[in-house]
């Protein structure tokens, strides 16, 4: 791992693929058969919002679209910069989330990442539950297409312990008024029975995820960032069906034997790191740099904001209570509590933030959250700027060389010369 | 009463509220147009809307990122170099994700002895309102608490009163707008209406009083200004109004967060108040953080319409996203209404006077 002038270097090393890779291939490509003929078949196209309760897209048998992940897709394909652009062209700012302005560029250009566009929406849902930019672009896309929208209000806590009846109520009746408007639109009556059904299925799909979750805590730690990132299509998109917790649970074995074997993905696991928060979609090569070094990401909180756990006996108080008092809404202090605790719990020697230049939402915070780790925890933090979606401005061989310097002093730290 | 007294008001603010510190008063600071005053007033403080400038960022480069809007880095920098001391404490609303983001970094950076986080809903139906009216009763009790006295119903509606003749004597300087010749220019009205958001209300009520006959019944020259209307967020640069004045034109009326935006809308004096409230800060002509967005366009052709303008400067903070997410919209439909628009990138700190210019004094050339 040294070279002589004690400076660490790169050793690549064979990424081994986990067996459920293969199930997942499959499931995206189920997926996006279904998407692409749900028209055929009758079904609502319903373009969702991160934290919109996909739940009641399942519950009345739509087929959900989710622009951020659709943009992903298109940011490892290589085409999110092209459409990015496109969305400049007909006045969007370049400074606004590439998610939004690649999605504005698929419906403007009318192409997608394989060439074709997906479905145009028949309903639109969209919430401020993990950003105040939803709404707002959501309203653009309701203006190009002229579809019925649904708005779910969701109250801010941001000390989210203080998750109030009053916030509950109102959360509870804007679902029930979703439940209304969706009826209308789809033209198909509610069934609670069928909910109940999806919100069960979500509630094992996010019990399994956080089981694998917490096995990250494992020394060496058994699966990369990169799987976690691949691995959370399922959580995003298809929580709420049988398919997902099928798939899941075979993850969540294959981790386990990984676990009991003590077989970690990075063939000497040296540092154990924090990732905060968004991947880089168009390099995802870039956190097998990290591997290089033998450092392992143990844990993040991107992952994490997809799974949440519900009460098929309850199912809209449920909701209200996993969708309200979801963790990235709490204010700086609560999240640095959250990467506190799991520093301790994951044995961490580090943290590193993706400064996502699009997202002021979550990058605002990060140079404080950074500080309180560092005074409360003495935990070392590197910051490199990028943009989750669009390759441009991205430097590569300058976030290296941070990287390069940062393993560096994690090494004098952890591994001091006698 | 001349002008110049408003706008020394403002550039001496932090001086003024200190003095009024020294006196005693209780001041407290806010942000955005989402929040009741008029429940802070009642509670026994002076409200200040809390304010940025254009000064370079320092401090506030190692708290917040520069993708941050302009408005709240400035902000924050005021803070730390210590200027907002004199604060019993501060409130930020849910609007955008930089009010939500920045009540928590404040709390962290700042230390003030009270702050609050006021959860505004999104949109502005029955239910809303109702939820609103619960949180506002909570925010009462949290101020309650904090000053250790009770807010009575009798000074809570005369707080609304006071709030709404401060609204009233301001319409009235906007009215003046709406001739052929206004007696002030542009830039001279927003130096008026902007130092309320810095000074008790009864003081800039007083004010007001004052100035407003003597223009009343002053003759504006006519100048054959081109008659234009601003529109977008939040500034500190009113040399750039200055700037349309040097080059022909004069902004007669505005649709931005510390203009009509904030002064338009009066609270009903005779419903229960906090009930009155929230109706009323729901239902205002809504900032583009609150849904749906359409309420303000008719608010601004209607004005564009009564106001005649030939032209409005839509003017947005950088990397402020709810406006840059309504910008191609609104100039779109504006633009469809026959209503020629220029559309300008804005940042106080590092503002490009002579760039500014230059877009301006074609934009007039091409309405005038
Ligand atoms: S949180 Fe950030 S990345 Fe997500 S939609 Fe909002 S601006 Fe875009
Ligand atoms: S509305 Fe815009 S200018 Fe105002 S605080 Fe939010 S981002 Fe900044």
């Amino acid at each position: 791992m040294e070279t002589k002038q004690g400076k660490p270097t790169a050793t690549p090393f064979k990424v081994v693929r986990l067996a459920a890779s293969a199930a997942l291939g499959t499931l995206n490509e189920i997926y996006y058969k279904e998407l692409a003929n749900a028209k055929q078949q009758g079904k609502p196209v319903i373009w969702i919002t991160s934290m919109t309760p996909i739940e009641l897209v399942y519950a009345f048998d739509g087929i959900p679209f989710f622009p951020e992940n659709y943009a992903a897709l298109c940011s490892s394909r290589k085409v999110a910069e092209d459409l990015c652009k496109a969305g400049e062209a007909r006045g969007y700012s370049q400074d606004l989330c590439a998610y939004a302005l690649c999605t504005f560029g698929i419906m403007f250009e009318k192409r997608g990442a394989f060439g074709e566009p997906p479905p145009d929406p028949d309903i639109l849902i969209a919430t401020e539950g993990a950003c105040a930019t939803h709404p707002k672009w959501w309203e653009a896309i309701q203006r190009h297409y002229e579809c019925p929208m649904i708005i779910i209000d969701a109250p801010y806590t941001v000390d989210s312990e203080t998750l109030a009846p009053r916030q509950k109520a109102y959360y509870v009746a804007e679902l029930k008024e979703a439940v209304k408007s969706l009826e209308q639109a789809t033209k198909k009556p509610f069934s609670m029975e069928k909910l109940r059904e999806v919100v069960s299925f979500s509630d094992q799909a996010s019990e399994l995820w956080d089981d694998i979750d917490a096995m990250r805590a494992a020394i060496p730690t058994p699966i990369s960032q990169i799987d976690v990132f691949t691995c959370l299509f399922p959580l995003v998109t298809l929580k709420g069906t049988k398919e997902a917790v099928d798939f899941y649970k075979q993850l969540r074995d294959e981790v386990k034997a990984r676990v009991d074997n003590k077989v970690g993905f990075v063939p000497n696991e040296r540092f154990r790191l924090i990732w905060d928060l968004f991947p880089v979609y168009h390099n995802m090569r870039l956190l097998n740099y990290f591997a290089e070094f033998g450092a392992a990401f143990v844990t993040d909180l991107y992952g994490n904001a997809f799974s949440g756990r519900l009460d098929s006996s309850d199912p809209f108080g449920s909701l209200a209570n996993r969708y309200l008092s979801f963790f990235m809404r709490s204010a700086s202090r609560g999240k640095a509590e959250l990467y506190k605790k799991r520093a301790k719990q994951y044995h961490v020697d580090g943290i590193v933030f993706h400064s996502n230049r699009c997202c002021r939402n979550f990058t605002a915070e990060q140079p404080d959250i950074g500080a309180i780790l560092r005074e409360e925890l003495g935990l070392p933090s590197m910051s490199f700027e990028g943009n989750m979606v669009d390759p441009r401005g991205y430097d590569d061989a300058q976030v290296k060389s941070k990287i390069e310097t940062f393993i560096e002093m994690l090494e004098a730290r952890k591994y001091p010369k006698k | 009463m001349m002008i110049s007294q408003f706008d020394e008001a403002y550039r001496n603010r932090h001086k003024l509220a200190e003095g009024w510190e020294k006196e005693g008063k209780k001041l407290f600071g806010y942000f955005c147009n989402y929040i009741p005053e008029e429940l802070i007033y009642a509670a026994g403080f002076i409200t200040l809307r809390i304010r940025g400038s254009s000064e370079n960022i320092e401090l506030a480069d190692a708290h917040l990122p520069s993708i941050c809007c302009s408005y709240m880095r400035s902000a924050l920098e005021e803070a730390l170099k210590g200027r907002y001391n004199y604060l019993d404490g501060a409130v930020f609303p849910k609007s955008c994700d930089m009010t939500r983001a920045l009540y928590g970094i404040w709390k962290r950076d700042i230390k003030l002895p009270y702050y609050y986080f006021l959860p505004v809903p999104g949109k502005s139906t029955d239910a809303a309102v109702d939820f609103f009216i619960e949180e506002l009763q909570l925010f009462k009790e949290s101020l309650e608490k904090y000053t250790n006295k009770k807010i009575s119903e009798a000074s809570l509606k005369q707080a609304i009163k006071l709030y709404n003749e401060n609204r009233a004597l301001v319409r009235e300087l906007y009215n003046l707008g709406l001739r052929d010749t206004p007696p002030l220019s542009g830039s001279e009205a927003f130096a008026v209406l902007r130092a309320g958001l810095v000074m008790p209300k009864e003081e800039h009520n007083a004010m007001l009083r004052k100035l407003l006959p003597g223009l009343s019944s002053a003759k504006g020259s006519p100048d054959g200004k081109v008659r234009l209307m601003v529109a977008g967020n939040t500034f500190e640069t009113i040399e750039l109004l200055q700037a349309v004045e040097d080059s022909g034109g004069n902004v007669v009326v505005d649709d931005i967060d510390i203009g009509s935006r904030y002064y338009f809308s009066a609270v009903d004096e005779n419903a229960e108040p906090l009930r009155a409230l929230a109706e009323r800060y729901l239902r205002k002509v809504p900032c583009p953080c609150k849904h749906p967005a359409e309420p303000r366009l008719y608010h601004m052709l209607k004005l564009a319409k009564e106001y005649r303008v030939r032209g409005v400067i839509l003017l947005t903070q950088k990397y402020c996203d709810t406006h840059l997410y309504d910008r191609p919209w609104l100039e779109s439909s504006l633009k469809n209404n026959g209503i020629p628009v220029l559309v300008v990138d804005h940042s106080d700190t590092g503002w490009a006077g002579g760039k500014f210019k230059t877009m301006v004094q074609a934009f007039i050339e091409m309405v005038g």
